[in-house]
């Protein structure tokens, strides 16, 4: 896994999610999901491009399932982003494109 | 400076990946480019009971695995979540351009791009996917154990999930707006005997409802022309596939199905560029007419490579 990617666990969503000073990308993964596989090394990528600018967190939805059912979380894969301790745009999910994460990245940071 | 290539096939499912072992086999330097991971379609079917070769059935991620290892053993390169984010085709070599970033060209082209699950269309659908509407069984049934939920559509993908997904659900509603399932006779029988699934048959969604998750799926039963709500913990839609030919729109003429129209040797208008498997105007679509139409356009790209060399 990239240095910029790191995993969490629901006890530090408010402090590593809502807490963050910077814009953060916060990615519900699953396991036996294709799309969470196609989505980790575009993921990364995207991670390295925005480096020290924004946060790109993980969080495994089957060992954080109360997290993801109070968030409304669904479908694996799902992306939130948040700005400010609120979560902004629209979540991505299912098969997602390197290029909507990164225009969902600039859209949050302009 | 660009890498070359003989062969570049676009999409890496049962027709892109057949054609790369049919081109790595004829020694063309070949590689398979895919938005995702290899298998297409074929990696989020649950089980596959058709394929020739698997007496039991095998497992679609497996079986997706298979067709990868294969063409790799063979020398293809397969790139994984790579996105073409700049594509010419009008000249003899032709261009690709990965992740605005590493440049490849090749003289022959196959896009086996496939098919995407088809959206209903309906309101609230934007609203709720990922937040209860979900067009994965593998990758997101697990999540609903003991809940109700409901699938749309009466295919043999909406019949056959719905059978996976009695594995963890209470219970599975279908909702299908004929009076007869449109899956084969034998997935259809199963599907009836279990006492988990129960059949709305001519009956349509209408709406997703909720708050901040879905919590209703509005439907019409389309002869009385009554519609009624009904509480959900989830719904799973597999009412078709789409073609996905956003990468060839002004580059060849798509039929009203947005397809592609080729000839039996799957070459299209354009000299050099073939198309196979799910995107391509025909009859049946199958992994195993996949796997024949990546046959067909490998051999006549590897002619075409002969006779303009």
């Amino acid at each position: 896994m990239s240095e910029n990617v790191r995993e969490i666990q629901a006890a530090q969503y408010e402090a590593e999610v809502l807490g963050a000073p910077e814009p953060v990308v916060l990615d519900f993964f699953s396991t036996e999901c294709p799309p969470c596989e196609a989505l980790a090394p575009k993921f990364e990528a995207v991670a390295d491009q925005f480096k020290g600018r924004v946060r790109f967190l993980k969080i495994f939805r089957q060992g954080n399932r109360d997290l993801a059912a109070k968030l409304a979380v669904t479908s694996s894969p799902t992306l939130l982003f948040y700005k400010g301790g609120k979560e902004v745009g629209s979540r991505l999910t299912g098969d997602i494109k390197r290029s909507e994460i990164k225009q969902t990245v600039e859209t949050m940071l302009a | 400076m660009a890498s070359q290539f003989d062969l570049v096939i676009v999409g890496a499912g049962p027709a892109g990946l057949t054609a790369a072992i049919y081109g790595a086999r004829a020694r063309l330097r070949t590689i398979v480019l895919d938005e995702g991971m290899p298998g297409g379609q074929v990696k989020t079917t649950h089980k596959v009971s058709n394929y020739p070769g698997f007496p039991e059935d095998v497992k679609g991620a497996e079986l997706a695995g298979l067709f990868a290892k294969q063409a790799e053993r063979f020398g293809a390169r397969i790139a994984r979540a790579v996105e073409i984010t700049k594509m010419d085709l009008s000249s003899r070599e032709k261009r690709f351009v990965l992740d605005e970033d590493e440049e490849i060209t090749g003289r022959a082209v196959i896009v086996a791009t496939g098919a995407k699950p088809r959206a209903l269309g309906i309101p609230g659908e934007d609203t709720f996917r990922g937040r209860g509407i979900s067009y994965c069984a593998t990758c997101d049934g697990a999540y609903f154990e003991g809940k109700d939920i409901h699938v749309i559509g009466g295919g043999n993908s909406a019949v056959e999930e719905s059978l996976f997904l009695t594995q963890f659900a209470r219970s599975v509603t279908i909702i299908h707006q004929f009076d007869e399932f449109q899956a084969e006779p034998a997935t259809a029988k199963e599907a009836l005997e279990n006492p988990k699934i129960k059949v709305m048959w001519s009956h349509e969604p209408r709406a997703f409802l909720g708050e901040t998750a879905l919590q209703k799926l509005r439907v019409e039963n389309l002869k009385s022309k009554q519609t009624s709500e009904l509480p959900t913990d989830g719904v799973f839609v597999f009412v078709g596939m789409v073609p996905r030919t956003e990468l060839l729109k002004g580059v060849v003429p798509l039929d009203r199905w947005g397809c592609v129209e080729t000839d039996d040797s799957m070459q299209t208008s354009v000299p050099g560029l073939f198309v196979a498997g799910d995107i391509r105007a025909k009859r049946f679509r199958q992994i195993t007419t996949a796997v024949a139409d990546g046959t067909i356009a490998a051999l006549a790209a590897q002619k075409y490579l002969r006779e303009t060399r």
